[in-house]
């Protein structure tokens, strides 16, 4: 594989133009560490943009801070707990997820995925904080579009667009973000009981104006003091932020209303490490098998798991994000695209091998109408189809 | 100026015929006359008004697409409208266009308590989503001021914020999922009850896309339980640069309030003759603080705020007691659009957005402004996002005074880029401020939004004349036309 390194926008805009003009396919990798998440990329030459870092201007009061696009996502962390805050979708590192070590993460490469954590539930994802960018397009030309400030609306919302688009719409160059202050503390109220049950309580809870931060629900097989076959009793787990006496309010409210259901509390920091765990899917990531990820909503979770069959599994937002270990087969994706088509929804296979990536539909196919219109945003801003073919869809 | 797209003759030379077929898509709802055409002549930019060539008034997703099939296919450009409240003349008709008005569609279709959602047609005004929620101590949280007039699909089109929109978000935050008709016709589904989308996240471009991308016909938006409690904080001072500078210092030690407005000494004495709202008379500047949460998280952000205003100089810290004087206080802040309108024959609410460092400075140049070209202003503002909305006073009938107000409103705005903000925080370009999408995009960037366009739209008949400061026809800007789903170059290599 040929590989061509920049560390400047406009260097990647002279990559890009020449490519386009030789119809050369072109690989962006940022970080790296989930280049085996989505299809495999048709490309012989690798845009490396890994050099393309640094934060740009942070400004704590305004709750924005601007980076160049592959500033490592530990180094802004770090930069914002300085000021005590954070970004508030609470990005995954799923580097590990495909064998790649741990704290690699790009901002780019978080946006690009719109890779969000259990904070999505209150908070939004990735897309709800991405307020600018640049990025250079299919042409070769460096475009700007949103801005620096939370509230914009001029002109059509580009930033959001390229979250989630695993870069087959232009080479991220310097991203805008907003920031939130960090959560003064954070506990948990867990209850011990069936996933059905479980799931119900997590819409319960969402509806207690308590603002939980976190409605996700593990089942018994991952406990390890379990027998094989388990007892129906997993662990429906609340997370909710405040500083002191607010957050015992909150666990006090959800105590009573849960009442007479098996319950502990959970402290900060198993709070915070649980909750990081399963943003980064790092209850299946020790079962060595392949992986789904399936959108439902909420109220459908419980069916919708059942319909899958998976044994390994676990709910985040509040049961609208289930993670399943299921194989990546031709016979999951019917299924799983059986269950989306009964409840609405998306499966996409997040763990799989290159062979059984390049065979399956990795992203939820699309009704013609949107297939077509998909197609014709992607000739906007990539017309010569350059930039990470095959990635999403076979012909896009 | 007005400066819309020159009139295709050859569709006003067929106007009865294209009458009579739109009678035939939508056999009640088609207006022709004058006389009724002219209650439909532009929105709460009143400053432009333009009777549209035929106006349509369907009440079924079915009759949208048929409509939009037929206009395509007959050339015809389309401008789709809600409750007519832009303040950016979003829905300002064309004179040979189609004004398509969702205001008959006005059904709330479901709610869903256990997914947190509903789901309502475009004509549904804003205030009457939280009233069929509210019973069940829910609510929607994208709170215009406009909003017992405006409607849900104008609300997606314009991304519209309100005062509580720094912490819960506007209108793209709190819209799960749309179904969009596009010109040829055809339905399609973005998002839903579920979180997010399979593929290209399109939603989040239709949201914002100001009537250009599509005719949303069914929206499913977020609902919220209401907070246990709510405080709001009446804070006077006697300079507008200590009440900028407590704003920054809220933010700064780590509080997002639920609503952060600001209004200077003009705005103040305008809505007092108005309504009395009962602010401090002789204050320069009054900031409405508004937390809410659990009952000890609102009284404990409530007294940090009390403490931080005092600690920047303010006059009078004042919380409200019970819920009449809350709504007391907000009821001044919610009239002032009004107070000021009865003063005036005309007015100009601009909406640019600053960085909140920038606020005392960017006030005082726009009091300068307010000089140089001899008309009123006063400010009023969405504090703690910085957006801010200076309503220009002046009389359309009196010589120059239109162009003048153009010209402070183009200043403001100018200043608001200079300091590192932006053109428009809510309402919109529309026709109003196209003209300085430079200042903010090269020609470069413009030309990029423009091909998202014809991705949708490669005939340019959806809204033409909004928001881009020339038309530029798709075919110039490299469009090409995907068919069937197939993509062009289907012959580069792929896996
Ligand atoms: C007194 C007053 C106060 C206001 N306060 C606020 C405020 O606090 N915050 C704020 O954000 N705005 C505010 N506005 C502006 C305005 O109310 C909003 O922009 C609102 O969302 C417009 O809704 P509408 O139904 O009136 O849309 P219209 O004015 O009818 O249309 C607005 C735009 O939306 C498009 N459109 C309408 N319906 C559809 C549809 N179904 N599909 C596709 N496109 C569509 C139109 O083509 C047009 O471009 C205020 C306006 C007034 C007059």
């Amino acid at each position: 594989m040929q590989r061509i390194a920049t560390a400047s926008e406009i260097g990647i805009a002279d990559a890009v133009r020449h490519a386009a003009e030789t119809k050369t396919p072109l690989e962006i990798v940022s970080g790296g560490t989930k280049r085996k998440f989505g299809r495999p990329v048709a490309a012989e030459t690798m845009l490396d943009v890994s050099a393309i870092t640094g934060i740009v201007k942070y400004e704590p009061e305004e709750l924005v801070i601007t980076a160049r696009a592959a500033t490592p996502l530990a180094e802004i962390e770090a930069v914002l707990a300085t000021k005590k805050q954070t970004l508030g979708f609470a990005p995954t590192d799923w580097g590990p997820l495909f064998g790649e070590p741990k704290g690699k993460a790009t901002l780019a490469g978080i946006v690009a995925t719109n890779a969000s954590g259990a904070r999505r539930v209150k908070a939004g994802a990735a897309r709800d904080h991405v307020i600018g960018c640049r990025f250079v397009n299919g042409r070769g030309e460096a475009i700007k579009a949103g801005g620096f400030v939370i509230k914009n609306v001029t002109g059509f919302d580009l930033p959001k667009l390229m979250c989630g688009a695993f870069g087959t719409l232009g080479v991220l160059t310097e991203l805008t973000l907003r920031v939130t202050p960090a959560p003064p503390r954070v506990s948990t109220l867990a209850l011990r009981t069936s996933p059905q049950e479980g799931l119900r309580a997590l819409r319960e809870a969402a509806k207690l104006s308590l603002d939980p931060t976190g409605l996700a629900y593990i089942p018994d097989v991952f406990d390890p003091d379990e027998t094989e076959g388990g007892t129906g009793g997993g662990l429906a787990l609340i997370r909710v932020e405040g500083s002191h006496a607010p957050l015992e309010d909150k666990l006090a409210r959800l105590t009573a209303r849960f009442a007479g259901l098996d319950t502990i509390v959970l402290d900060d920091d198993t709070t915070r490490i649980l909750f990081r765990d399963i943003g980064d899917g790092k209850f299946l990531l020790s079962r060595n098998c392949d992986i789904w990820r399936l959108c439902v909503p909420q109220s459908d979770a419980h069916a919708a798991v059942e319909a899958s069959g998976a044994r390994f599994w676990y709910a985040d937002w509040a049961g609208g994000l289930l993670w399943l270990g299921l194989p990546a087969s031709e016979e999951t994706a019917t299924q799983l695209r059986f269950i989306t088509k009964k409840f609405g929804g998306h499966a996409t296979l997040m763990r799989g091998d290159a062979a059984a990536r390049a065979r399956l539909p990795v992203f939820e196919p699309e009704a013609p109408a949107r297939a077509t219109l998909t197609r014709s945003v992607k000739h906007a801003f990539d017309p010569e189809t350059i930039f990470n073919p095959g990635r999403m869809y076979k012909d896009l | 100026m007005l400066d819309l797209p020159a009139p295709d003759m050859a569709v006003l030379a067929r106007r009865g015929a294209i009458v009579r077929a739109l009678r035939t898509i939508v056999p009640d709802g088609v207006i022709s006359d004058e006389a009724t055409l002219t209650a439909y002549d532009g929105d709460a930019l009143t400053a432009y008004r333009q009777r549209p060539m035929v106006c349509v008034l369907p009440q079924t997703t079915e009759q949208v697409s048929a409509l939009l099939a037929y206009a395509a296919a007959e050339n015809i450009r389309v401008v789709p409208r809600g409750a007519g409240t832009s303040l950016s003349g979003g829905s300002l008709p064309l004179a040979d266009g189609i004004l398509l008005g969702l205001s008959r569609m006005t059904k709330v279709l479901e709610v869903d308590y256990e997914n947190r959602c509903a789901v309502v047609q475009p004509g549904v005004t804003n205030a009457s989503v939280t009233r069929a929620v509210q019973a069940a101590g829910f609510y929607y949280a994208p709170d215009p001021s406009s909003q017992i007039a405006c409607s849900i699909g104008g609300n997606v089109a314009e991304n519209s914020g309100g005062i509580h929109c720094l912490k819960y978000g506007l209108t793209t935050q709190n819209l799960m999922g749309v179904e969009l008709v596009l010109i040829n016709g055809e339905r399609i589904r973005l998002g839903g009850k579920h979180a997010g989308d399979g593929g290209l996240d399109l939603l989040s471009v239709v949201c914002g896309s100001e009537g250009l991308l599509g005719v949303v016909t069914e929206a499913t938006l977020r609902i919220l339980p209401k907070a246990q409690a709510t405080r709001t904080l009446l804070i006077a001072y006697d300079s507008v640069r200590k009440a900028g500078e407590t704003v920054a210092a809220i933010i700064a030690a780590g509080i997002i309030p639920a609503a952060l407005e600001f209004m200077d000494r003009p705005c103040i004495a305008t809505v007092e003759a108005f309504c009395a709202p009962g602010y401090p008379p002789d204050a320069e500047a009054i900031l409405i603080a508004e937390v809410d949460g659990m009952d000890s998280e609102a009284e404990d952000e409530a007294r940090r705020i009390g403490k931080i205003a005092k600690a920047n100089g303010a006059t009078s810290v004042r919380e409200c007691a019970s819920d009449e004087e809350r709504a007391r206080a907000w009821s001044g802040r919610k009239a002032a659009f009004g107070a000021m309108g009865r003063l005036t024959p005309d007015m100009l609410c601009m909406d640019g957005t600053i960085p909140r460092k920038a606020l005392a400075d960017v006030l005082e140049r726009i009091a300068e402004f307010a000089i140089k070209y001899r008309l009123g202003c006063c400010n009023v503002f969405h504090a703690g996002d910085g957006n801010l909305h200076p309503l220009i006073v002046f009389d359309c009938m009196k010589e120059g005074e239109l162009e003048r107000a153009e010209a402070f409103g183009a200043d403001i705005l100018k200043l608001c880029v200079e300091m590192g903000g932006v053109l428009t925080g809510e309402h919109g370009v529309g026709v109003e401020k196209k003209a300085l999408m430079g200042e903010m995009f090269s020609d470069t960037d413009l030309a990029q939004q423009e091909r998202l366009k014809c991705a949708f739209d490669s005939a340019y008949l959806l809204n033409p004349g909004k928001v881009f400061p020339s038309l530029h026809a798709c075919v110039e800007l490299g469009h090409m036309h995907v068919r069937d789903g197939r993509m062009p170059f289907a012959n580069l290599p792929r896996m």
